[in-house]
C-alpha cells in the first residue's frame, strides 16, 4: 500500500550540498536573508531552548487565582434617549462577549428582493469608516485575544465579538463601526456573491439536507409572507443584490429601536459609555448621505403578523449520497411541521417540554447514554423501523408564532410509512402521557438549559435576545421553575393545539411516493392518526 | 495576595495528607515586588494523587453543572496486530452493562438525570467522562467507576456490538479527512503500532474475544494510568473521596509495562486514486515532536501562521494567514487546515486540503513554498500575530465545563501537571521569529514528508518531486 522511501534524506543532502557548491553566487540575491542555512544543516543545535512542557517555566510565579464565589449575575439594563437599549451581566473568566442584536432578518425582506440577510451576514465585518479593509478590524481583535461571528436567523442579527475584558472600548468600537458604518465595496459585493454562490454550490453538494429543509418547512408554512421567505438567497437573485440595495435596507432596519447592545463579563457603566461613544456620538453611515440609498419612497420595515398557511414544498431531486462506501442506501427527506406558538406564548414551556418528550435523532449516532435514547422518536419510531434513518423533533419559536416538525428520512421506497408513521406519533402526542417519561424531559430540559448557559457566547444571546423581544432576561431560575410546573395536562392541551391547524409539509429528494397534503391533514384528524387509504394495521402498536 | 495564595494552598493540601501526595506543590513565593505575578480570573487546578497512584484534578467554577471523566493512558497504540480495535472495542462495551446494572438500567438511570455519557478513544488515550448536574456529581463519579471496572463484556453484547462497530467503520470510511488521516498514520508510521487504526481491521472486529478485552484492561486500566478529572460544580476534596471509595477495585500496581518502544516514522506517501470522488482529499506533513517537547509551542505558532481556511469564508485575502491569501487568489483549493498533531515521542506536523483535482499540483507548491518561507524569511510583525491568534485559541475554548474538564484530563496525561495560563501565555509570548525559523529548519526543511492523497489525485507531483520542493536551491 505503502512505497518505503529508505535512505531518502541522505540521497537528498547530498544533492542539496552539491548543488548549493554550485549555484552559491546565488545567495547574494538574497541578502535580505539573516543566515542562509549551513549545508548540510546541522540540526543538533537546532530547537527550543526551553524546558520540556511536563516542567515548570523556571522564573514563572504562580498567578493570583481567583476564588470560587457565588456567580454575581445580577442583570442591568439602560434605555438610551434615542432608543437603543444596553443590557449586561458579569461573570467569573477571562474574557467577555459584547454584541448588538437586531430585529432584522430574512422574514422582513418581503418588499426586498430575498437575500439581503444572507448578504448582509457574509459582509459583516468588513471594511467601515474607520477601518480601511477587515484585516485592520481583524488585528485590533488579535491584540485583544478577540474573535468576531455575525448570525442571522429569520428575525434576528447577532454580531458578536468574545474577547479579553480589557478590550471592552475597542470590542465596542468594531461593533458600532461593523453595524452602523460598514462601507459595503463593490469588490467586498463580489467577493460575497463568490461566497454565497459556493454555499449554495456545496449545499447541493452535500448529503446534508436540514439547512434546504428548514427553508422549505418555513415556506410551506408561512407561504409568500415574513417567516416563509427564505434566509438563503435564491441562486437567481446573487447578481442583482447591490449596494444601494443593501444600504437602503441597513437605513430602515439597523434602527436604534430595534436594537440592544448586551455584554457578558463585562462592567455594565463602561459599556453604556461606549456605547454612547460609538453608537449615538458617531452617525450611521448612511445618516445624510442620500447617494448611498435607493431613490423613491422608502421601503418601510415589514410589520405583519405572522400568517400560518400550510401546505406542501416539494423538491423532486437527486440527494448526494455520502461519499465513499458508506452502506447508507440513497435517502429521501420529509418534514411535518405543526403551528406552535411564540416564545412569548403561556404555552411556550409546555411546548418545549413536548419537544424533549419528543426527542430523536439519528438512527446511527454517535454518544452514550443521554441523548436522549428514551425519547419517543427513538422507542416508537427509529427502534421499531429499522428502514428510519432519522426522525428528530424541533421547535422554532418566534415573536409572534412558531414551528413545530417532525424531520424523518428513509430509504425512497419507504417515504408513505415514514409520513404515516410520524402522523401517527403526531397524534399520540396528544394521548395519555405517561409520568416517567414527562419527568424524564422536563429534568432533561432543565438540564440542557443550564449546560448550555456553561457557555458565556451562549449567555450572551439569551440574554440579548430576551432584552430585544421583552425588554428584560427572565432567570435561567425562572425557567427551571416554569418547566418544574409543566403538567401531563399542559402537554396534551398543547398537543391538541398543535394538531388544530393545517400541517406543513416538506420533501425533497425522490419523494414520488409521498402521501396528498389532505390526506396527511386527514390523518392528523383521525383519533388513531391513520392517513386514508393506508394498508395500515395498527398491529405494531 | 497572601490570603489568596495561602487559601489556594489550603485547598490543594487539605484531604490530602493521608490520601497521598499533592502532585504540584505551590511554592510560597514574595509577591510583593514581582511584576510577572498578574491575576487570572480562573479557579486553580487542584491535583491529588491518591495512594494507589490514581490522580484526581479539578478546577472548581461552582456552577450549577459540572463534568466529571476518566481520563486513562491507554489507546490503539498499545495494541499489537492481533489485537489492533480492543481499545476501542472496550469504549463500546462500556454502555452496555455492569454487574450492578443492565444495559437499560444504565441508560434510564443517565437519562433520568438529564446527564449525557460519552466515551472516546484515540491512540494514546481512552476517555470516559459524564456531563451532569452539580448535585448529581457523586452518582456519574459512581457510574463511570461501575463501567470501567465492572463492565459485564456478555457474549451477546459483544456480537451485537460487532456489527455496530463495522457500520461506524462505515461511517467513518465516508468521511475522507478521516481517511486521509488513517492513511497518513499509515504511510508515516508504517510498521509500528501508530500506523493501524484506532478501529482496527474488519478481520479483528470480528474475531475479538471476550477474554482480548479482560487481558486489555488487566494490562491497562491501572491506577497510576488513570486520571479522575473534573470542571464547574466540583469540590475537589468531594472528588478526592469519592475517587478513594470507588475506585478501590483498579489495580494498583504498575505490572509489565506497556510497549511504547518509539514508533518509527518514515517519509513516504500513499495514494488512492478515485476519480469517481469529486474533490481530492490530501494530507502532507512532516514529523513533528512529541506532547512534552520545548519544540511544541514554536510548531504550534507556526501552525497557527499558516492556519485555516475555506472558500466560504471569501476574501481570504485579508486573512493573517499568508497561504491563505495565496490559495484564495489561485483558486486552488476549496479548503485547507494546518495540524499538529502530538504523541508521546513523535507527531505529524503539515496541512490537509480539499481541492479540485486540476489544482493540486498549484496547492503542493504553495503548501511547499509557505514552509520554505517559514524555514528562512518570517517577519516579527506575522509572528506576532499568530502568537495572539495561538493564545486566543487555546484560551477562548476553554469555555464550558466539558472543555475545561477535557484539557485538564488531557494536560494531566501529557504533562502530569496543568500547565497555569501564565505559563501558557508566557511560553508562547517569548517565541520570536527566530525561534520560529530555527525551529522549521530543525523539522521542515530538507526534510521527507509523508504524503496521503484520497480522489482525483491523478495531478499530484510523483514522491520526488515533493520531496524536492522541501528546500531551495538558491540558499
Amino acid at each position: 500500500m505503502a512505497s518505503r522511501v529508505v535512505g531518502f534524506q541522505k540521497v537528498g543532502t547530498r544533492f542539496l550540498a552539491k548543488q548549493a557548491k554550485r549555484f552559491s553566487w546565488n545567495s547574494r540575491h538574497f541578502a535580505s536573508q539573516a543566515d542562509p542555512p549551513k549545508v548540510p544543516i546541522d540540526r543538533s543545535q537546532l530547537g527550543c531552548k526551553q524546558p520540556p512542557l511536563s516542567e515548570p517555566l523556571p522564573g514563572v510565579p504562580s498567578p493570583n487565582y481567583a476564588t470560587v464565589k457565588d456567580d454575581n449575575s445580577e442583570t442591568k439594563y439602560t434605555v438610551l434617549p434615542n432608543g437603543l437599549r444596553i443590557a449586561s451581566e458579569t461573570r467569573f473568566g477571562q474574557f467577555c462577549t459584547v454584541g448588538v442584536v437586531i430585529d432584522s432578518g430574512s422574514r422582513y425582506e418581503v418588499a426586498y428582493p430575498s437575500g439581503v440577510s444572507h448578504f448582509l451576514e457574509k459582509l459583516a465585518f468588513n471594511s467601515t469608516s474607520v477601518y480601511s479593509d477587515r484585516e485592520k478590524i481583524m488585528t485590533e481583535l488579535e491584540n485583544h485575544g478577540g474573535i468576531c461571528d455575525c448570525q442571522s436567523s429569520r428575525d434576528t442579527f447577532v454580531y458578536a465579538i468574545s474577547a479579553d475584558s480589557r478590550g471592552l472600548d475597542a470590542v465596542s468600537k468594531i461593533l458600532g463601526e461593523v453595524v452602523l458604518r460598514p462601507q459595503i465595496s463593490t469588490a467586498e459585493i463580489d467577493i460575497t456573491r463568490q461566497a454565497i454562490q459556493f454555499e449554495l454550490e456545496t449545499l447541493g453538494m452535500r448529503p446534508e439536507q436540514e439547512t434546504l429543509l428548514m427553508d422549505m418547512i418555513h415556506a410551506a408554512a408561512y407561504r409568500d409572507n415574513t417567516l416563509g421567505l427564505p434566509k438563503l438567497c435564491p441562486a437567481p437573485n446573487v447578481p442583482k443584490i447591490d449596494q444601494k440595495l443593501l444600504f437602503t435596507y441597513l437605513k430602515n432596519h439597523y434602527t436604534p429601536s430595534r436594537m440592544v447592545v448586551a455584554g457578558v463579563g463585562v462592567d455594565h457603566d463602561r459599556l453604556v459609555e461606549s456605547v454612547q461613544k460609538y453608537f449615538v456620538d458617531q452617525q450611521p453611515i448612511w445618516e445624510g448621505n442620500d447617494e448611498l440609498i435607493l431613490p423613491g419612497p422608502l421601503l418601510n420595515v415589514d410589520d405583519s403578523v405572522a400568517q400560518w398557511t400550510g401546505g406542501l414544498v416539494q423538491e423532486e431531486c437527486e440527494i448526494p449520497q455520502f461519499a465513499g462506501p458508506s452502506g447508507l442506501p440513497e435517502l429521501a427527506h420529509v418534514v411535518l411541521g405543526l403551528e406552535s406558538c411564540s416564545h412569548q406564548d403561556p404555552d411556550f414551556i409546555a411546548v418545549c417540554v413536548l419537544n424533549m418528550m419528543m426527542g430523536g435523532g439519528g438512527s446511527f449516532s454517535a454518544g452514550g447514554p443521554g441523548k436522549g435514547m428514551y425519547t419517543r422518536l427513538y422507542t416508537n419510531v427509529l427502534n421499531r423501523y429499522h428502514w428510519m434513518y432519522n426522525a428528530t423533533a424541533y421547535n422554532h419559536a418566534y415573536l409572534d408564532s412558531g414551528l413545530f416538525c417532525i424531520h424523518a428520512s428513509a430509504p425512497p421506497t419507504h417515504v408513505r410509512e415514514l409520513v404515516e408513521v410520524i402522523t401517527r406519533e403526531m397524534v399520540a402526542m396528544a394521548g395519555s402521557v405517561g409520568n416517567s417519561e414527562l419527568r424524564r424531559a422536563k429534568t432533561q430540559l432543565q438540564s440542557m438549559l443550564l449546560m448550555n448557559l456553561e457557555s458565556r457566547p451562549v449567555v450572551f444571546e439569551d440574554l440579548a435576545r430576551q432584552v430585544l423581544a421583552t425588554g428584560q432576561r427572565k432567570s435561567p431560575k425562572y425557567f427551571i421553575e416554569a418547566i418544574e410546573n409543566i403538567s401531563a395536562d399542559d402537554i396534551q392541551r398543547v398537543a391538541q393545539r398543535l394538531l388544530r391547524a393545517s400541517p406543513a409539509v416538506a420533501a425533497r429528494g425522490d419523494v414520488s411516493k409521498i402521501p396528498q397534503l389532505r390526506d396527511v391533514q386527514s390523518g392528523l384528524m383521525d383519533p388513531n392518526g391513520r392517513i386514508p387509504g393506508s394498508r395500515h394495521r395498527m398491529s405494531l402498536r | 495576595m497572601d490570603s489568596i495564595l495561602f487559601f489556594e494552598k489550603l485547598l490543594c493540601f487539605r484531604g490530602s495528607t493521608n490520601n497521598g501526595y499533592v502532585m504540584a506543590p505551590l511554592r510560597w513565593r514574595s509577591t510583593a515586588a514581582n511584576p510577572l505575578i498578574r491575576d487570572v480570573n480562573v479557579p486553580p487546578t487542584c491535583i491529588t494523587a491518591l495512594n494507589s497512584g490514581l490522580r484526581v484534578a479539578t478546577e472548581d467554577t461552582g456552577a450549577p453543572t459540572a463534568t466529571v471523566g476518566l481520563w486513562i493512558d491507554a489507546g490503539s497504540r498499545y495494541e499489537s496486530e492481533q489485537t489492533n480495535g480492543v481499545a476501542h472495542f472496550l469504549e463500546h462495551m462500556a454502555f452496555k452493562g455492569t454487574s450492578k446494572r443492565s444495559q437499560t438500567d444504565l441508560e434510564l438511570e443517565v437519562e433520568n438525570m438529564g446527564a449525557h455519557l460519552n466515551a472516546y478513544t484515540s491512540r494514546e488515550q481512552t476517555v470516559f467522562y459524564a456531563k451532569c448536574l452539580k448535585q448529581d456529581v457523586p452518582k456519574a463519579v459512581e457510574i463511570l467507576s461501575d463501567i470501567i471496572t465492572n463492565s459485564t463484556l456478555g457474549s451477546n453484547e459483544i456480537e451485537r456490538e460487532r456489527s455496530v462497530i463495522l457500520r461506524e467503520m462505515q461511517e467513518v470510511e465516508t468521511n475522507l479527512q478521516e481517511v486521509a488521516f488513517d492513511y497518513l498514520h499509515a504511510t508515516a508510521y508504517q510498521g509500528t503500532p501508530l500506523g493501524r487504526t484506532i478501529l482496527g481491521p474488519t478481520e479483528n472486529i470480528k474475531s475479538i474475544s471476550r477474554d482480548d478485552l479482560q487481558d486489555y484492561i488487566k494490562t491497562h486500566y491501572k491506577a497510576p494510568r488513570v486520571v479522575l478529572a473534573g470542571a464547574g460544580g466540583v469540590d475537589h476534596n468531594e472528588l478526592v473521596k469519592l475517587a478513594e471509595t470507588h475506585f478501590k477495585k483498579l489495580d494498583t500496581i504498575d505490572g509489565p509495562v506497556p510497549d511504547v518502544s518509539p514508533c518509527r516514522y518514515t517519509g513516504s506517501e500513499v495514494r488512492l486514486r478515485d476519480d469517481s470522488i469529486p474533490l481530492a482529499h490530501i494530507a502532507i506533513a512532516v514529523e513533528g515532536c512529541g506532547w512534552t517537547d520545548p519544540d511544541n509551542i514554536p510548531l504550534m505558532v507556526a501552525n497557527t501562521l499558516l492556519g485555516a481556511w475555506d472558500r466560504s469564508q471569501g476574501g481570504g485575502a485579508n486573512n493573517a494567514s499568508g497561504l491563505a491569501a495565496i490559495v484564495a487568489e489561485d483558486n486552488c483549493a476549496h479548503s485547507f487546515q494546518s495540524f499538529n498533531t502530538c504523541y508521546k515521542d513523535t507527531g505529524l506536523w503539515g496541512v490537509y486540503f480539499v481541492s479540485d483535482g486540476m489544482t493540486i499540483e498549484n496547492m503542493v507548491w504553495n503548501i511547499q513554498e509557505a514552509w520554505k518561507k517559514m524555514c528562512t524569511s518570517l517577519t516579527e510583525r506575522d509572528v506576532i500575530r499568530a502568537r495572539n491568534l495561538l493564545k486566543t485559541n487555546m484560551l477562548l475554548q476553554l469555555d464550558g465545563t466539558t472543555p475545561i474538564c477535557e484539557d485538564i484530563g488531557r494536560q494531566m496525561l501529557c504533562y502530569n501537571r496543568r500547565i497555569p495560563i501564565n505559563e501558557l501565555e508566557q511560553r508562547i509570548d517569548s517565541v520570536t521569529a527566530k525561534d520560529i525559523m530555527n525551529v522549521c529548519m530543525k523539522y521542515i526543511y530538507d526534510k521527507c514528508p509523508v504524503v496521503a492523497a484520497v480522489g482525483p489525485v491523478e495531478q499530484l507531483p510523483d514522491y520526488n518531486n515533493i520531496r524536492s520542493g522541501m528546500y531551495w536551491i538558491r540558499l
